[in-house]
Parts: C-alpha cells; structure tokens; sequence
C-alpha cells in the first residue's frame, strides 16, 4: 500500500475557448504529494487553480499533460473513488431531496445496503447538526445548511481520503470551527483530509502540511514551520502612557501605529535598539504592557508568493496566463 | 452496477415528476380525447374512426414533443446546476450515469403513454366503440417511437445546449417520420441530391415505421380502423428501435466520457 494519499505530478491544464481561440493555462506543472494521516491545506487567491486541481483528481475535468493518483490509483480511478469523499466547491445538490435522502442516494452509488444507508446516514446527520432540518427539503436550506449536507454525503462511504474544496465557505465562525473539529476528528479516525480555502487562520491551525498555488503554479509546499520564515519581521509593542504625553519620539521609525486612549500599539523594526527605545518610554512616563517579537504567519507567506507569483518573469507588464494559439 | 443505474433512474424520475408542464400534458392530451368524441360526433357513423385518430396522434405528437423535452433539459441542467459534480464523483461511471438519466425518462414517458393510452381507451369504451388490438399495436408502436426520440434528444443534449438540441431532436424526428416520402421524392432529383439523401436518411432513425396505420406495409394496406400489422411486425419494429436507443445511447455516454465538467 502506497504511503501517499495523493500524488500529482507535473499536472497541467489548458482551456482553449472554442470561438476566440485563445489558450488559458489553469494549472501549469503541478506537482505535490499528500501523505495518509495528514490533514493538508490547499491554499491559493481566486483564479489560482485550487478548483481546477481537485476536480481534476476527482475525475471531472481530464488534464491536458500530467499524471496523478489517488490511494495508489491513477486518476481517473473508480476504485479509488469507492474510498474517497468528496465535497465541491458551493455544493449543488438536488433541491427536492431531503437531507436523509441525498444520503440514501450517495449510499447506493457506494453500493451501500439499505441497513447500512440508514444507519450512516443518521449518524452522519446527527454529525453535522441537521437533526432539526431532516424533514425540509434542501431547497429551503441555508448556505451553511448545504455545505453540512455537503460534508456529511462526503462522507457516507466512511472514505479514507476526504476532499472537500471550501469547506468553510458560508459557515458562521460556529460552523467553521465545527468543520475544524471535523476535519482534526477525521485525522484523529487515520483519514487523509486535504481542503483548499482561503481562511488561512484554519489552515495555520489544523493542518500538517500546506502548499500555496497561484496562477496555476505551486509556489510553496511543506508543513507550516517549514515555509514561514523564523527569522523576527519586527517588534509588536503594547504601552500605556497617560493621555497628555508626546509620543512623537517613541512612533519615530515605527510602523502599525494606534493609539486607543492611553494605550498605544506600535511595531519597531527587527533590527531598532529596544532597550534604548524601552529607556525612552520609560522616561516619558509610560508602563510596558506587552513585547512580542513577529515573526512571519502564514497569511505574510501567502501574500509573498501570490506577490510573486504575480511579478512580471521578464520585466515586461505581466506574465501570460492567457494567450492566443 | 444496476443498482447505481438504477439510483439516477429512479432520481431522474422524481426530478421529472417535479416539472408541472407534463401534468398540463396529461390534461391536454384528455381533452384531446374528448375533442375527438365531440369531434366524432359531428361526423355521423366516424366516431371510432376520429376518436382513434386523435387519440393515437395525441399519444405521439404529445410523447414525441415530451420525450425532447425532457432529453433536452434533464441531462443540461445537471451539468449547468453542477450537481453532477457530486455524482459522477463518486464510484459510477459516466455511460452508468447516462443510461440511468436515460432510464429514468423512460419511466416517466410509459408512465404518460399509459395515461394516454388509458385515456384513449377509456374514451373508445365510453361510446360503446371497442377496443381491438390494432389499437393496442398502435399504442406499442408510438411508446418504441417515444423512447427512440427520448435517446435522439438525450444524445444531442450530451454535447449540446438545451436550444439546440431541440432543434436536432425535432429535426430528426420530423424526418424520421417522413424518411419513404424524402426517399421518393429524391428519386428524380440531380445524382448528388440523391446520393446526399442517401446519407441523411442512412443517419436518421426510420421513425414512420411506428407510424404505419394509412400505409402500406409489404404490398398491403394497413389501417388502425380495420387491419394493422402483424405482433411480428410490431416486435421488429420495437427492435430496430432498440438498436437506435443503444447505438444513440452509446455515442451520448461516448461524449459525456470526453467533457470536462468545470
């Protein structure tokens, strides 16, 4: 048994529209590998090619060059979506169903029994909290409505690898940290999760590994400690100095300056002298309340290779994305 | 396998079940049932004869233009709305998934030719005029004929959009019907037009064969008021359906197994 849940490699796609005949490059030589047990972030800008990367390991859009396998299995693989769960992006399911019966039919296309259907899909629906709503159809459900319904039919074969593209998207900050738990508890069972978002405070607190993809191209890929920076970006400063005091000479030289009241924020550079600096507030009468070195999140990592990304390769206006054959 | 099929058949189903205009079908094919008594009672001693006509008419205009309909939309939208993402996803194969939609309106095209046909034959035993089996032939044969357009409308509608699948569909289906008339008509035509006509009709289902009462039939006349083919004939007939329903079904899961779904 392979140790990788996912291996893609050098995998690209190119769209050509039929009538202006131009070339547009959604994925350009992807290549990364998931390994089984971990929870793996996908994380890109809109248009970066997140979407188009999961539906084409889910066999929905064929590639153009590349290779990929899931569970061992080169994609298009049946065999491998018997043991996958999959959960896309803004789910549309059929509106006239209830959530008990979206379940029963993802059960048969399992090829799940009748008493098996039953069974998950009631603790399944108990999971994701829609207890209350299993008798309204999916039509008058909310957005976060359908994405728990979306999770739980993702779900319903008991997958060992679980693919869910936005899975926080339309959830209220309690439906995102339910997904959270979700996704750890799935890691927790030995499944393979790997989700792409934009909400990078989920990404930097659950997942294993992460890698960054922008126009088309991954830009980063490793565990979270491995791709932010360790080195200290700047000094973040909490003080309080009564209201009537100049603070003209602790802001000089300083960035992310706010002042609330007696309280003031700043950041000093990496390399400001602190002690000199914390000498002065002391003299202009002021209590320390908190020093933190910055280092770099993972949100600095993604806006610096998306930035990248988008920086002309030649000097010239843009990179091409899109060109005419 | 069959229960996966079986699982978008019996989904397509109630998403059909769903859509009103066929109930406003029923009712209109009712009333074209009772036209055709009122009608035949204007026309002295030509009752059964209006009423067969119109009912058996009514079986296939109104199934045939249903059939498109629904072979058009059915298909089209699941790829529009995106919730074939979430099906074809999991562990079905594509042609799977085309022949489960394809069955599916199967079951809601029997189950309209059986209210029709069920109206039709009320209204034949409510004047008193019988039912003989040139009728119940009839019947059979415009069912094969509904469900071989069904397989027209659900191949063009694999690569195309619900507009232009409609107008192939009905294309096809009005020459299917008129095939022996084209033929003739391009006998004394330039070579080029007759060898073009060739290939045309070779490409479209020979659909006046389940449209035989007023024709001739092997040197014979045959007529859903006196004699109508043979249960042979009928069988043969329902079987060359069958070969267009499996060869057009098979292209359409050809096509389907190409496209991306973005």
């Amino acid at each position: 048994m392979s140790d990788l849940a996912i291996d893609v490699k050098e995998l690209t796609k190119t769209y050509r529209t039929p009538l202006a005949r131009r070339k547009v490059e959604a994925l350009r030589g992807v290549s990364f590998t998931v390994e089984r047990g971990h929870i793996f972030g996908f994380v890109g800008p809109n248009g970066a090619g997140k979407t188009t990367t999961i539906r084409t390991l889910m066999g929905l859009i064929r590639p153009t060059t590349g290779s990929a396998k899931l569970l061992g299995h080169a994609i298009p693989s049946r065999e491998a979506r018997f043991k996958v769960g999959f959960l896309p992006e803004a789910p549309y399911f059929y509106d006239y169903l209830t959530v008990g019966e979206l379940l029963d039919l993802a059960g048969r296309l399992f090829g799940l029994s009748a008493s098996v259907r039953k069974k998950r899909a009631g603790e399944l629906i108990a999971r994701v909290g829609l207890e209350r709503a299993q008798s309204q159809s999916l039509k008058k459900f909310s957005k976060g409505m359908l994405q728990r319904a979306g999770l739980a039919q993702a779900l319903m074969n008991d997958p060992e690898l679980v693919v869910l593209d936005e899975p926080m998207s339309g959830l209220d900050p309690i439906g995102r940290k339910e997904v959270r738990d979700l996704i750890v508890e799935l890691r927790d069972q030995g499944k393979t999760v790997f989700f792409s978002t934009h909400i990078l405070s989920d990404v930097e607190a659950i997942t294993d590994r992460v890698a960054i993809i922008a126009r088309g191209q991954l830009q980063a890929h490793g565990t979270p400690a491995e791709l932010v920076r360790r080195t200290i970006l700047g000094i973040d400063i909490m003080i309080r100095l009564p209201q009537e005091a100049d603070h003209a000479d602790l802001t000089a030289g300083a960035e992310r300056i706010r002042r609330h009241g007696d309280e003031l924020s700043l950041t000093l550079p990496a390399d400001a002298d602190v002690d000199a600096w914390l000498a002065r507030a002391h003299a202009a009468g002021a209590k320390i309340v908190q020093i933190v070195p910055r280092h770099e999140t993972l949100e600095d990592l993604f806006l610096r290779e998306v930035a990248l990304a988008d920086a002309p390769e030649d000097g010239s206006d843009d990179a091409p994305k899109e060109t005419r054959a | 396998m069959i229960g996966r099929i079986w699982a978008i058949a019996l989904n397509t189903f109630r998403e059909a079940a769903r859509i009103r205009v066929l109930y406003g079908i029923v009712v209109l094919v009712i009333g074209v049932n009772l036209l055709g008594v009122v009608l035949g009672e204007m026309v002295t001693n030509e009752q059964a004869r209006v009423a067969r006509d119109v009912g058996l008419t009514g079986i296939s205009l109104f199934g045939s233009l249903t059939a498109i309909f629904l072979g058009v939309f059915l298909l089209y939208t699941e790829v529009q709305r995106r919730t074939i993402h979430a099906i074809v996803s999991k562990p079905i194969e594509r042609w799977e998934f085309v022949v489960g939609k394809y069955l599916g309106m199967v079951l809601v095209l029997t189950v309209l030719v059986g209210l029709f046909a069920v109206a039709l034959i009320g209204m034949l035993l409510i004047q008193d005029l019988g039912v003989s089996s040139a009728v119940l032939k009839a019947v059979v044969l415009a069912w094969f004929e509904v469900l071989t357009v069904a397989a027209i409308a659900i191949f063009f509608s694999s690569f195309s959009t619900p507009f232009m699948s409609g107008i192939f569909a009905l294309a096809m289906w009005g020459f299917g019907r008129v095939t022996p008339e084209i033929e003739a008509a391009s006998r004394d035509a330039a070579p080029w037009i007759r060898t073009l006509t060739k290939i045309t009709l070779e490409i479209v289902p020979d659909l006046h064969l389940f449209a035989v009462s007023g024709r001739t039939i092997e040197g014979e006349h045959v007529s859903i008021h006196a004699e109508l083919v043979s249960w042979g004939y009928v069988a043969m007939a329902s079987l060359h359906g069958l070969g267009w329903i499996v060869g057009l079904l098979a292209l359409a899961a050809l096509l389907f197994h190409r496209r991306d779904f973005v």
